[in-house]
Formats: structure tokens, sequence, C-alpha cells
């Protein structure tokens, strides 16, 4: 899914911390979003994945704006998938029912979870298994709609760098199939399996380079 | 349903806690409702089933004061459309070792309102006794009131509860302990139609006495006044404080699964699919806390009832109309505990949630 955003421009109270931002992404790229904290990555990727409405500004998919694709709710659930620093997997599920609370289609999910390697921890709580293993679920559940694009906040955050590359493998990977990816991460090493790297600061994107 | 029921189980600690908080809260409501309701019920229905009217000295604030003279009671008897009437002393009195005992001197034509569980009714001399006083007297042969000694003829069980603590004894005796001729006459009727005719006809006998129909004196009544109106009040308190305790304790629960909030509705979970998991699992609480609520209460209740220092004083009824009410207002409590914080919730964007939330 192609995504577009015109001006976008983010005040928290007095604190302008985007500023009149515009960018175009092409469908089905890996994309990471990098610069020094505080620098506006985690606002960006908000307002572009629809959690987060911006002060002014716009975005669009496949050239259109939510209120144009229709219902957000339904946008959001067959067109995005979210993967965040922490897991945020719901804790009084399992593994299993994390994964199919957005799911449309239950026959998808016991692939993926195979294609992922959690198969076997399905009826797992999410206290149950290793900080790795939570964030292939939490994939899992960004995934299992076969969404346009999927938005990740530092998805590597709490994760050491062997299962961090594990992760982004697995980003390129999807990537390949046609998922879009939108990461935010501090981590220089995305820079190594990214399609498109935005370098940000103070608000403003400094840099966009593309391989 | 199912995902409700996951998630009250696996927050066990904090379901139980607001669980206990709703369990406390309505058996509150339940038992003041109940208690303070009790006791003008008990008075009124003890009044009401003793006559449609009701006659006192005029203008007196207690009938404990009331002094009216016996002979007039024979002649209301004589109206048409009196069915009967009877002359009663109420006073109050040590007992043996019981400092404050009420003490009712009837008429002869009463005596047939007290069911006799032992013995005879009583001649001069003698009285019969409540079955509260006459358990906690340890069964006397005979009792002192007032340094005079009267016989023990009988014991009774009235369908009042405070009668059984009291002693019954003729109008005479009574007469001679309280220096009066009759507190009241309780009067029954042919056919209540007729009741303002009879009480205009009562009132116009003599300038010291006063008729009231049964159900105007208790409406007047001032210490019945008192009571229905701190129990009102209390009463009202107790729902306030149950509907109080409740939504802030779900604007709690609510506020701390903010993020799970903000997740669900990043994976595209509408708001109203959100909040109707959350109002069921309260519901789900809810039903549970009334029920173990309405079981405490009525256990409670019962223990009151047969606690010896009240003597009876204290009947608290649970009507099905307080358990209908009640039930309705825990629902309405636990639902508008969880939509008001939720509703609030759900217009805040979900990132914000998610981020503020906390994991
Ligand atoms: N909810 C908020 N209220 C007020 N200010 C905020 C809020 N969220 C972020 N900010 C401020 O906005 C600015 C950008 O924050 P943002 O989270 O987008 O940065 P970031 O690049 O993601 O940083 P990090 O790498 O530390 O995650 C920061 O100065 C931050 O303090
Ligand atoms: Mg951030």
């Amino acid at each position: 899914m192609k995504i577009t955003a015109n001006h976008l421009t983010h005040y928290y109270g007095d604190e302008c911390v985007l500023n009149d931002v515009t960018l175009s992404l092409e469908s089905g790229k890996f994309v990471a979003i990098i610069g020094e904290s505080g620098s506006g990555k985690t606002t960006l990727l908000s307002i572009l994945s629809t959690l987060l409405n911006p002060t002014s500004g716009e975005v669009f998919f496949d050239d259109k704006t939510v209120a144009q694709w229709g219902n957000i709710d339904e946008f959001r659930r067959k067109k995005i998938g979210f993967v965040f620093q922490f897991h945020y997997l719901i804790s009084y599920l399992t593994l299993r029912e994390n994964i199919a609370l957005g799911a449309m289609e239950p026959s998808a999910i016991e692939p993926l979870m195979e294609a992922l390697g959690i198969e076997k921890l399905s009826r797992r709580y999410s206290d149950e298994v290793s900080g790795g293993q939570r964030q292939r679920a939490a994939i899992a559940r960004a995934l299992v709609n076969a969404p346009g694009v999927v938005f990740a906040d530092e998805p590597t955050g709490n994760l050491d760098t062997k299962n961090a590359i594990m992760v982004y493998e697995l980003f390129k990977r999807f990537a390949t199939e046609g998922t879009g990816f939108v990461v935010a991460s501090h981590d220089k090493k995305i820079a190594e399996y990214a399609d498109i790297i935005i370098e940000m600061e103070d608000g403003k994107i400094v840099k966009i380079s593309r391989k | 349903m199912i995902i409700a029921l996951k998630a009250l189980r696996k927050n066990r600690f904090k379901t139980a806690l607001i669980f206990m908080s709703m369990t406390v809260s309505i058996s509150m409501i339940f038992l003041i409702s109940a208690i303070s309701g009790g006791v003008v019920s008990m008075y009124s229905s003890m009044l009401k089933t003793d006559g449609d009217i009701i006659v006192t000295q005029k203008g007196i604030a207690d009938t404990f004061f009331s002094d009216i003279n016996r002979s007039m009671s024979d002649v209301v008897a004589t109206f048409t459309g009196v069915k009967e009437s009877s002359a009663l002393i109420l006073g109050a009195s040590p007992v043996d070792k019981l400092p404050i005992v009420a003490i009712y001197g009837v008429s002869d034509n009463r005596y047939d309102s007290y069911t006799l569980s032992s013995g005879v009714y009583p001649r001069s001399g003698e009285v019969i006794l409540g079955s509260k006083i006459y358990e906690s007297l340890k069964s006397p042969k005979s009792i002192v009131v007032s340094k005079k000694t009267f016989a023990v003829s009988g014991v009774f069980k009235s369908r009042i509860g405070f009668e059984d603590g009291g002693v019954v004894m003729g109008l005479d005796d009574a007469g001679e302990l309280f220096h009066k001729s009759a507190s009241i006459f309780l009067i029954s009727l042919d056919d209540l139609g007729q009741s303002s005719a009879v009480v205009a006809k009562i009132n116009a006998l003599d300038g010291d006495i006063e008729a009231k129909t049964t159900d105007s004196f208790i409406d007047s009544y001032n210490q019945f006044k008192i009571i229905k109106t701190s129990s009102d009040v209390i009463g009202a308190m107790a729902f306030l404080m149950g509907i109080l305790g409740i939504v802030s304790m779900m604007s709690m629960v609510v506020n701390e699964r903010k993020s799970e909030f903000g997740i669900m509705r990043s994976l595209g979970l509408s708001s109203w699919s959100i909040i109707g998991k959350l109002v069921v699992e309260t519901l789900v609480v809810a039903l549970l806390a009334f029920a173990v609520a309405l079981g405490v209460s009525l256990g409670v209740l019962e223990i009151i009832e047969h606690v010896d220092k009240f003597q009876g004083y204290i009947n608290g009824e649970i009507s099905f109309a307080l358990v209908l009410n009640v039930f309705i207002v825990s629902l309405l409590m636990a639902v508008v505990g969880t939509l008001l914080p939720a509703l609030y919730a759900s217009r805040i964007d979900p990132m914000t949630l998610i981020v503020r939330g906390g994991a």
C-alpha cells in the first residue's frame, strides 16, 4: 500500500514535535525511520498509522484518506498491522488468542505461527515465553490479516542482538512478499536491512536514502 | 463472553477486590433500607392490624403522654359502623432486672389479639408475658413491675416482633400503675368507607380527644416522621456511596487498562465492541456480588432478629420490591461505572492510550 503524507505538523501543547513533514512511500518496502531520541519518530509513525491525529496535515493510503476508505476500525483491521516496543500482548489471553483477537480468517493463524516458529507456544500466556517469542507473537498478530503495511515502533528495543536480527530478517522476508513495513528505531543495524531510510532531526526529515 | 471471563480470571486479585467492594456496598444498601424500613413498617403494621381509627388525647406529641377517659370507648362502640372499640394503656416501666419494658394495659375484648403459647389470659393481679421477655427472665412464675408483684398467667407470641418483649395486663391494673384511665382507643370498622363519618362523630363527642384514621395518624405521628426521614436519608446515602464506590473503582480499572483499550483499537476492534467486553465483565461481577450480598443481608437480618438484646425491636424485612430495586441499581451501577470511563477513553487517540496507559 502506497503511503503519502502532506505537510504533517504536530504540537504537544506549545511544543512543535513534527514540523511540516511531507513524504511518499511506495508499497511493499521496508522503511526505517531513524534519528535521535526525541526527534519525533514515534510521533510521525503514530500519525502515519492512524493512531494519532496530527495537528494539521493529511495522510493518504493509495491516494485515499482514511475517511474515504470508510470505517476507520475496518480500515485498521484489514489494512494495517502494528508492532510496539513492548510487545503489548494482552496478558490474560494466550498467544494464539492474542493473534486471533483481530483475525478475520482464523485459518490464517496456524500457518503464520508456524512460519514464525511459535506454533508450539499457542496455548502459553505472554509471561510464559521469552522476549523474542513474545515479539514474534506480536508480529504474527500484526500480519494475520495480510495488511498492506505494518507499523513498528522500536520493535527490537527490548531484544538482544540475535533476536533483533531475527526480527529484521522477518520484516525483510515479508516485505519481499508484498507487505510494507515502516519501522522507527534507534538501532543503526536496521539500515542494513531496510529499503528506504528516513533520518529525522528535531521534528523534520533531514535525509531520505533508498537502496 | 469467554474473553470477559478470561480477563476476570487473569485479574483474579483485582476482580476479587471489586467483587468484595460491590458486595459490601450492595449489602449496606440492603441492610440499611431493610432495617430502617423494618422499624417503621412494624409500628405501622401493628397499628393498622389493630384498628382503622385511633383516638388519643388532643394535641399530644406522643401516645405515651396521652390520657383519655376509658368510658368513652364504650360510647364509641355503640356508633353505627363501629365493629369494635378497645381501650389501651401504653406504658413503660422497669420489670425485675430489666430497666425498661413496654407495658400494655388492654381491655378484655383485646386479649384475643395475643395468641397464647401457654397458660391463660390474665385476671386481676396477673400478666401475660411476650415470649422474648419470658425467655430473658428465665420463665418466671411472677414478676415485679414498679414495686408491684404480678403472677404470670401465660405466655404469648405476637406477629409483631417487639410486642414479644412486652408485658400485657388488664386495663384496671395498668391504670393503677400509670395513673391514667386510657392512652388510646383502637377502633375497627365494619366498612372502611365509613371512616371519615365515624372520625367526625368521635371528634364531636368531646373536645379533649382526637380521632384520626390509622393511616393519617401514622403519617402525622412525629416519631414515625423522624424514623422515616432519617431512614430515607441514610438509605439514599448508602445508595450514593455504593454508586460512587463502584464508579470510582471502575474508572480505576478502565484507567489501568487504557493500553489494552488502545491495542484493541489498533487491531481494528471498534470502541463499542471493546466497551461491550468491559461491560460484560463488570456485569458478571455485579451479578455475583448481588447474589452474595442478598445472601449475606438475609443472614445478618436473621441473626439480628435472634439477638436477645434487640428483643425483636429490629425486624428488618427484605421485600421483593427492595430486592428488585437493589438489583436494578446494582446492574446500573456496574454499567454506568464502566461506561463513563470507557466512553472517555474511547475519545483518546489509541497511541496516547497505548503509550500513556503503561503495559
Ligand atoms: N504525549 C506527549 N505529550 C507531550 N509531549 C510528548 C508526548 N509524546 C512525545 N512528546 C514529545 O515529543 C517529542 C518527540 O517525541 P517522540 O516520542 O516522537 O520522539 P522519538 O523520536 O520517538 O524518541 P525516542 O527515540 O526516545 O522514542 C519529544 O520531545 C517528546 O518529549
Ligand atoms: Mg519513540
